[in-house]
């Protein structure tokens, strides 16, 4: 059958592309390229493939330079898109690397626009991120739109200076009666907060480099540097927060994502290349301001108005079905009805049919590292910042979003402790009794490691898991959505200092012959007297060293073709007419979702900025009884079916064409014979 | 779709209108009738050109359909260049169908215009002040809004296409003018199982029957037919996106709120106007007119706002209940707290970003709207929707004895290709929510005049060097007092604790002169200052509403010093005082 055969050759085509690009020539990365070295790649590549690359010229930025788009592919708006967002915050120069790489990918195999048009943005944040390439070398995500972050009579009066001459902007620490930070024992280089609690007391004061410029008595307090492109977007965009901007979309970088995305509804994926990596942390809930769909408190006039009793919390379907009948005919209450009616607000929290994905795909993730032979152990990458771009493309885009870092520093390996040894991904594998086997201990151990609430204990937990209250699996999840202690799953020794930055020391020590840390040198500062300059160089911590940029490029970007194989690809399925007599028909069909992402994903079904997939009925001499002529589609999990059905009086044999059409999931089309 | 026939009638009906409003557009401004788009550009080129002097004309910026949305500034250049004067920003109509807001724009502009050098108030703001006036924001709205059979609230959005019902397709189902009479009506049904019947008072009103009673109607709603033929009727009209849901201050996704557009400033004009803006910071004082109600809201708009600092909100209860006073009828609200709370308005924007004062004017109350010889109904006679009462049948009243039947259109039988044998009536486009034009005059007038009292109290800063002091030598302390006259301080409230941007200015300089110290004087009488630890010589300040602030400097030098005051709202005064003994004047 041909819908078979096409889904059938999408695999292979996806299959055979993921091997080529797994050994497929690929440019050396020799060093990071600044912003207009990465425009003239782009341009290169749109030389070298004319046919499949073109060049947008997005947004020029508050600083002058050009923020390019790539768009890859030979259908256009025509077949679902993947659009890309790298180096947003402008101070990720992986990022960038990772999106020219996936784009060179891309453009040398044609398999990988089979039916898929990508748009890809390889610097967010151009202003930015020409800082990384700048003397003396300082990071800020800032773009260049001139900002008082002082609100004094001057702007970008008072930034950093390179004192020490050594072309990088580290740190000053100063002996001072109100210092709170003291050197890290056994490791003096490092400086960690003083615990009054135990008696401690500061010694150090600690600066960034620089002198008073303006002398204001403040130091470095308004360097140049205007808006964080990635977080100023509109999911959560926080109002007169440092660098967000003056409102959601206020800078042209931003303004111009938006524009393009809502002017896009084939983009069916979102992906980032920054700061956060969904891919080894999904999304993480607990945020407040999320309602509870099980217990919601409905506004005194609102309960008047539905005549209920509004001391007791009412949940989503309760509210639903006291709505529903005052609705005028042909209205629907759903959720999202009801959220806006009660004023209940933003979604905040990834919604829970999402998160199946999300956690499912991580363990994927986590398999195919394994799969690759990478085994050091890193730091949980970072969540996103409100205002984020990844925020903004789940909750307002309503569309599947990965992000990915791409490199994190590695943890330091110690010897291991007496533990569980069990992460919270083996427990979601576990059955009942694996898990119970584990013993009180171990359970122990592992509950206190990730931080459970005290009154799950052990044996409590383990009377749950034996009596069939409670999974592994959900177990599992529901740990997934708990704060971390410490930040990072391992207890922080408070006076070992910050973990990560003895990790961050050691990898500069072992791997960039210790150019990492600046080490600590004296100077006499002209108004703060003598102080010693050091500290970590800008960057150290998330920018690998750009030997290593070509094996994770190798390393990560083959998984992308994984991803998008999942993409949600909507088929009609099991066509059926039945002779129900007097002339009149039942047409019954199945609409399939043939990938393993739903269509739309829960956030699309509420926020309804998907565009629907609709099934449209043509055929002359019939006359549909029962059903619409335009039928659109509701949610289609992953791998799921969704059944339709139509009576159709028709008075002879009538040919009726039957299409699926859907921007995001794909076109299809049946032509059946009714009647006669 | 429409039958030729209908197209025939809505042609020459529009004909009639243009016919009927081809009042001739001169200067002085007439107020008798309503102004369409093209009138109001014109009425706004015609008082530039009799005024050049005094006045510009900006294309601010461009519709969705291409309209220009005019600015008028008014500025005496005599006084001072706009950007030295407290700015006063005023416009209407960003609900296109919100009409009498655009006629209160171009009665101030007239008013400030022909009155100047007659009457010394107006001529006082003029000189004072500068007015940037908007007369219409959403000028495809009201374009659409005379053109287009309406209904009073309908056409209030930008005309952006969305796709209300989810379906796939834009816009493809809004209500239509299927009796052809220009106006957007409601239709009726007989039906002995309605919910409705005749109200015996007026035939031409239905009341809800009770259990027991039988019943006569049942209501279908808006005039139109089911144009996509997916069984539901009017379901995905024009729009909808609000452009008072769109600003770019604390904007929320349509999801949370219906009508915010896809992304803040999505919407071409709006965010011209916001530019527009950001380009005037002088702008001190908002008016943003709508209609109706009879109200002057205060932010914020949403609770999770919490409320305005106190001496912003001492600022807006001296123009409110003024107001009331200027208006009689009219209330000072808080919008949240006594409307409804919303996201991304506009003098939520105004009022955060821009640092203004920001009121939004809802004009005309139907509750005057009286034939029993009273001026207005009691509020509790006012009709509520659903159930007609003693109000909805005194406008009635007044609609045939008043108006001659020009609000209302009467109950006519109509063939309808969905329902059959139904009546269409109803009130008409241009009824409910503005003014028959012989009530118009009152309504500009008295609501123009709250925009100039509220000029009237912009800040209002002049500088006192009361005391030059020879402490030793070189060495000199002196004191200095800014005195704000206007009910509004030279910074917001809210602007200071938002950081939006940096406090006023008041410097100390010379040539040779070092400002040893400098700090804001706490009691004059013993000398208490609070010193600024470093650059002494530039003081962050804001001067408040009906007060003062005081400040000492210590300098060193000989010759003159000059004491500068510099305000984005406020203006800038400076002064050069010699160093020579000065005592203090009571």
């Amino acid at each position: 059958m041909r819908i078979t055969y096409r889904l059938l050759m999408r695999g292979i085509f996806l299959f055979v592309a993921a091997i080529l690009a797994a050994t497929g020539p690929v440019l050396a990365v020799e060093k990071y390229s600044d912003p207009s070295s990465v425009n003239r790649r782009i341009e290169q590549l749109r030389k070298s493939y004319p046919s499949a690359v073109k060049v947008h010229k997005l947004a020029v930025t508050p600083g002058g330079r050009e923020m390019l788009m790539i768009e890859i592919g030979q259908s256009g708006t025509a077949v679902p898109a993947v659009f890309v967002g790298a180096n947003m915050s402008g101070i990720t120069p992986v990022a960038t690397e990772a999106a020219l790489s996936l784009a060179t990918r891309i453009a040398e195999d044609p398999l990988h626009t089979s039916g898929l048009t990508w748009y890809i943005v390889p610097v967010g944040n151009p202003d930015a991120y020409a800082r990384y390439f700048n003397t003396p070398l300082w990071s800020d995500p800032g773009n260049g739109r001139p900002f008082n972050d002082d609100t004094d009579d001057q702007t970008d009066e008072d930034g950093f200076n390179d004192l020490d001459g050594n072309g990088i902007i580290t740190q000053m620490r100063v002996k001072a009666p109100d210092g709170v930070w003291v050197p890290v024992e056994g490791e003096p280089r490092l400086m960690r907060k003083a615990d009054a609690t135990k008696g401690e007391k500061g010694i150090y004061r600690l600066y960034t480099e620089g002198i008073d410029d303006d002398g204001d008595g403040e130091y470095n307090e308004d360097p140049p540097g205007g808006t964080n492109v990635n977080v100023n977007f509109p999911h959560l965009f926080r109002n007169f927060g440092r660098r967000s901007g003056l409102y959601a979309g206020s800078e042209p970088e931003s303004a111009a994502i938006l524009k393009f995305a809502f002017q896009h509804p084939e983009i069916a994926m979102i992906l980032s290349f920054g700061q956060t990596n969904f891919l080894l942390s999904p999304p993480q809930g607990g945020r407040k301001g999320s309602f509870d769909s099980n217990s919601i408190r409905v506004p005194q006039d609102m309960g008047r108005m539905l005549g209920i009793d509004v001391s007791r919390p009412f949940t989503m379907a309760e509210i639903i079905e006291l709505v529903q009948p005052m609705l005028p005919a042909g209205m629907t209450a759903d959720e999202s009805l009801i959220a806006s009616f009660l004023g209940l607000g933003a979604v905040v929290n990834p919604l829970p049919e999402d998160m199946s994905f999300y956690n499912e795909i991580s363990s994927d993730y986590k398999e195919y590292l394994k799969k690759k032979g990478v085994t050091a152990e890193r730091f949980d990458p970072a969540q996103p910042e409100d205002g984020a771009f990844e925020l903004w493309a789940y909750y307002h885009l309503g569309l599947p979003v990965f992000s990915m870092d791409l490199w994190g520093v590695p943890r330091v390996k110690e010897e291991k402790k007496e533990g569980s040894g069990i992460t919270v991904d083996d427990l979601g594998k576990m059955s009942a009794e694996e898990f119970t086997g584990l013993g009180e201990e171990k359970i122990a151990a592992f509950l206190k490691e990730n931080g459970a609430p005290a009154q799950y204990n052990a044996s409590m937990v383990m009377g749950m898991v034996s009596g069939g209250q409670m999974k592994p699996a959900q177990m599992a999840a529901m740990m997934k959505q708990m704060p971390k202690p410490g930040g990072n799953g391992q207890k922080a020794d408070m006076k070992k200092g910050d973990p990560k930055e003895s990790a961050l020391l050691s990898f500069s020590d072992s791997y960039l012959e210790g150019k990492g840390f600046i080490p600590w040198k004296s100077y006499n500062h002209p108004t703060l007297g003598e102080v010693e300059i050091g500290g970590f160089a800008p960057f150290a911590g998330n920018t690998p060293p750009a030997a290593m940029v070509d094996s994770l490029m190798d390393l990560h970007i083959p998984y992308i073709f994984e991803l998008v194989k999942r993409l949600p690809a909507l088929a009609l399925t099991d066509v059926k007419v039945t002779d129900n007599g007097s002339g009149v028909y039942r047409l019954e069909l199945w609409v399939a979702n043939e990938g393993s992402l739903p269509f739309p994903t829960a956030m699309g079904k509420r926020n309804k900025v998907p565009a629907p997939a609709v099934i449209t009925l043509e055929g002359e001499g019939i006359e549909i009884l029962s059903g619409k002529k335009r039928t659109p589609v509701a949610v289609v999990g992953g791998l799921k079916s969704v059944r339709y059905t139509w009576l159709i009086r028709s008075t002879g044999k009538r040919t009726i064409t039957i299409s699926l059409e859907s921007h995001q999931a794909g076109n299809d089309t049946e032509q059946i014979i009714i009647g006669g | 779709m429409r039958s030729k026939r209908t197209f025939v009638i809505t042609a020459v009906m529009a004909l009639t209108i243009m016919v009927s409003q081809a009042q001739e557009v001169k200067v002085p401004l007439r107020f008798d009738f309503y102004y369409s788009y093209e009138k109001v550009v014109e009425a706004l080129k015609a008082l530039h050109s009799a005024y050049p002097g005094m006045t510009s004309l900006d294309q601010v910026g461009k519709s969705e359909e291409g309209r220009v949305i005019w600015a008028l500034t008014i500025n005496n250049p005599a006084t001072g260049e706009p950007l030295t004067k407290p700015g006063v920003y005023v416009d209407g109509n960003i609900h296109g169908n919100e009409i009498q807001a655009g006629e209160v724009c171009l009665y101030l502009a007239n008013r400030l215009l022909t009155y100047y050098g007659k009457l010394d108030d107006i001529t006082k703001v003029v000189d004072r002040n500068v007015f940037y006036i908007i007369p219409v924001v959403n000028v495809d709205g009201r374009a659409h809004f005379f053109a287009d059979a309406n209904t009073p609230s309908s056409n209030r959005g930008l005309r952006i296409p969305v796709d209300d019902d989810h379906d796939g397709l834009f816009d493809e189902d809004g209500p239509d003018d299927i009796d052809g009479d220009g106006n957007i009506t409601t239709m009726r049904i007989r039906d002995t199982l309605g919910r409705f019947r005749t109200d015996p008072a007026d035939k031409r009103l239905m009341i809800a029957v009770k259990p027991g009673e039988k019943g006569e109607w049942t209501r279908l709603g808006q005039e139109g037919i089911d144009n996509d033929g997916d069984g539901q009727v009017n379901e995905d009209g024009e729009g909808y996106v609000d452009g008072n849901r769109n600003w770019g201050f604390n904007w929320n996704p349509p999801y949370v709120q219906r009508g915010a557009g896809d992304y803040p400033f999505e919407g071409t004009g709006i965010k011209a106007i916001a530019e527009w803006m950001f380009a005037r910071p002088n702008i001190i004082m908002v008016f943003a007119f709508h209609n109706s109600g009879g109200m002057y809201l205060r932010g914020p708009s949403f609770k999770a706002a919490g409320e305005l600092p106190q001496g912003d909100i001492s600022v807006y209860n001296y123009l409110g209940e003024n107001i009331e006073k200027i208006v009689p009828g009219y209330e000072y609200l808080i919008s949240w707290k006594d409307l409804y709370s919303t996201y991304g308005d506009f003098t939520d924007f105004t009022n955060n970003l821009i640092g203004s004062y920001s009121l939004v004017g809802e004009l005309y109350q139907s509750a005057t709207e009286t034939f029993n010889g009273s001026d207005r109904l009691k509020d509790e006679e006012r009709s509520r929707s659903g159930e007609p009462s003693e109000g909805e049948r005194q406008r009635l009243l007044f609609n045939d004895n008043v108006a001659q039947g020009e609000l209302f259109c009467e109950w006519k039988p109509y063939k309808h290709p969905l329902y059959g044998d139904i009546e269409i009536g109803g009130w008409a486009k241009m009824s409910t929510r503005m003014p028959p034009p012989f009530l118009l005059q009152e309504l500009v007038h008295r609501n123009a005049s709250s925009v100039i009292f509220a000029a009237q109290y912009t800040p209002k800063v002049a500088m006192d060097v009361f005391e030059v002091k020879k402490i030793e030598g070189d060495l000199w302390s002196i004191r200095v007092r800014l005195i704000n006259e206007g009910a509004m301080p030279s910074v917001t409230y809210q602007t200071i604790k938002n950081k939006l941007y940096p406090k006023d200015i008041l410097s100390v300089t010379g040539k040779g002169i070092k400002v040893i110290s400098g700090g804001e004087l706490q009691d004059p009488y013993t000398g208490l200052v609070s010193y600024k630890e470093f650059k002494p010589g530039v003081q962050m300040c804001q001067v408040p509403g009906f007060g003062k602030i005081e400040y000492q400097f210590l300098v060193s030098g000989k010759g003159n010093v000059v004491l500068k005051f510099e305000s984005r709202k406020a203006g800038t005064t400076t002064q050069t005082v010699p160093l020579k003994e000065k005592v203090q004047k009571k």
